[in-house]
């Protein structure tokens, strides 16, 4: 067993974990992580706060940190997989061939770059998505006094956030009808628009940039729908992300928007296996087929897939599509499960306080809940995490969850 | 560390009195003592909290510092780690305050500081052998021990407790 090749393509969240459980389990274990990044592997989610300077590259580093116990983990930066032969088992990179037993794809996600700015890519336009975009935005930063930020996603909103902080001025432009539309619905954003508004960034809702305008090959304003041109030096893209999937072309290895696994995170071609970001997951409970851009989704996953590749057959227990915590402008809030309910047949509950928000979200027949949006008072959220993920009969505790007075002693059988 | 002490509730004997609850305040204070505690700031917060069952029965719950750990590993910062006694710590300088790990704790036992915007839990009382709710639990109903020492003490009442049974209808 302590001969096998491990193989795993990409360094963040899924790969690393994968690479930290086989080496729990098999401390001798022949793992190599490749790694397209020129950084050894780091929590992406905290890029804002490099922005603001409240934490170094040394202070994100994974390696040695929390669970990453495995400091000396080989990790190949700047090695990005081209191509894999499923026939032979290898997979290039760099000119280079790495042999391998068993492979784990886990090469993530890129920012998705709407079509219409596909090719006005210049100076001052960023995807805040890897460290070294970071690196090129403070470059420019002491020059820019106005950044346009494009969706009204999680990734935008934190990193306007950060930019207010060192005293930028922020436009935020959300082609939807409110921010933060894919985790929750206009009428659940209330609390937390307030607190955008209050912060001084400037919001602008049901409007699309259709271009940049530039000069001298640099940002210098964005031109929306309605014949507007905001000026600015940076324009920030956050409208989510899509799958490195393209080196699987000819692979034999099957995709469908990401990689396809089973229950067991397997691919269609033995001894190969994928997670995070790339790999097309299930929801517990629709039963549906998602992607998911969720760090906690990628590493248990990514943990999953490692005790598979080592031969302990493991099920994948799947995510809500929708699963986030996180505190915008002082609000803490906590969305998960199914909290779009306009076009479909659920009981839901709302309450609507001046300082805080909820909805709860049960099945149609009011026995299971499916799905909790919390603004302000997010506490024992998990417990409500775990009820939905269990699809349990909540009818004795009703009341309980929907004044949100759950504990952990009320749900014990 | 192997087989590591734990604690664990004997939710039959626990009247629901809350002085676990104090202790801990108090041993999670700079003054380490109630009457100074009770005006601290940061204010002093309890790490555990007598719940109640459905019955009516009371159950201190507290951080299980779970095997397979879901805070540790869901953290978006590195800020949790198993220390050296095999307890689940949370790093407050790393910590965010993002709560990620309040949203997948599924005992609900991470609490929130308000004040100084860090995630906060149990951490077994590092400076003392017996952690100080268990120590002050009037009735027994916290007890410090190897899994292994107090699943043999279970069983030998369970054994006990029939002897006595089928002596008394002999």
């Amino acid at each position: 067993m302590q001969n096998t090749r491990y193989l795993i393509i990409g360094g963040s969240a899924a790969g690393i974990a994968c690479a930290q459980t086989i080496k729990d389990n098999i401390p001798k274990a022949d793992v190599t992580i490749l790694s397209d990044e020129p950084d050894k592997p780091y929590f992406r989610p905290l890029i804002p706060y490099i922005l603001t300077g409240k934490k170094t590259v040394s202070d994100i580093s994974m390696l040695g940190s929390g669970p990453y116990t495995h400091r000396d983990l080989k990790v190949l930066t700047g090695c990005m997989a081209s191509k894999v032969d499923t026939v032979n088992k290898i997979v290039f990179a760099n000119t280079q061939e790495y042999p391998y037993d068993k492979l784990l794809i886990a090469s993530g996600s890129r920012a998705n770059i709407p079509k219409e700015l596909e090719g006005q890519l210049c100076k001052g336009v960023f995807a805040l998505r890897k460290l070294n975009d970071a690196r090129e935005m403070i470059e420019i930063l002491p020059s820019t006094k106005h950044v346009v930020m494009l969706g009204g996603g999680l990734v935008n909103l934190k990193t306007a956030f950060a930019l207010v902080e060192i005293g930028i001025k922020v436009t935020l432009v959300v082609q939807s009808l409110e921010i933060l539309s894919q985790i929750m619905e206009p009428q659940d954003a209330y609390l937390l628009k307030d607190a955008i508004v209050k912060s001084g960034i400037n919001i602008i809702t049901g409007k699309k940039a259709v271009g940049v305008i530039k000069k001298n090959n640099s940002a210098l304003a964005v031109a929306l729908d309605d014949q507007q041109e905001i000026p600015c030096e940076i324009v920030c893209i956050g409208k989510g992300v899509k799958p490195n999937v393209e080196f699987l072309d000819g692979s034999g290895i099957k995709v469908d928007g990401g990689v396809v696994v089973d229950r067991f995170t397997a691919c269609n071609i033995p001894d190969i296996y994928s997670a995070g970001d790339v790999a097309v997951t299930y929801n517990p409970i629709t039963g549906q087929k998602v992607l998911t851009g969720l760090w906690t989704n990628a590493v248990e996953m990514g943990k999953c897939a490692g005790l598979n590749m080592i031969g302990c057959p493991t099920a994948y227990a799947g995510t809500f599509g929708v699963m986030n915590a996180t505190q915008i402008g002082g609000i803490p809030f906590v969305s998960m499960g199914t909290v779009h309910t306009k076009d479909g047949d659920f009981e839901v509950y709302t309450h609507k306080g001046r300082d805080s928000y909820r909805k709860v979200v049960f099945s149609k027949d009011g026995t299971r809940l499916i799905g909790i949006i919390l603004i302000s008072d997010i506490s024992k959220a998990g417990i409500y995490r775990y009820l939905i993920r269990e699809g349990r009969d909540i009818t004795s505790i009703k009341d309980l969850i929907i004044n949100h007075k759950i504990n952990y002693a009320s749900v014990m059988k | 560390m192997k087989n590591p002490k734990e604690i664990f509730v004997n939710v039959k004997k626990c009247t629901g009195c809350k002085t676990c609850e104090i202790a801990c305040a108090v041993e999670h204070s700079k003054a380490k003592n109630l009457y100074s505690a009770i005006s601290e700031l940061p204010t002093v917060k309890p790490r555990l909290s007598v719940e109640w069952h459905l019955s009516g029965k009371s159950i201190p719950v507290l951080c299980r510092q779970c095997d397979d750990a879901p805070c540790m590993h869901a953290c978006i910062t590195g800020a949790i780690r198993r220390d050296s006694r095999g307890v689940v710590v949370t790093d407050t300088d790393k910590c965010i305050g993002c709560w990620t790990c309040v949203m997948v704790c599924p005992f609900g036992v991470i609490g929130r500081h308000l004040q100084t915007h860090k995630a906060y839990r149990c951490d077994r009382c590092p400076d003392r052998d017996t952690p100080a709710c268990v120590q002050a639990c009037p009735t027994g109903a916290l007890v410090f021990a190897q899994s292994d020492e107090y699943s043999r003490d279970k069983r030998l009442a369970f054994v006990s407790e029939i002897a006595e049974a089928t002596k008394e209808k002999a």
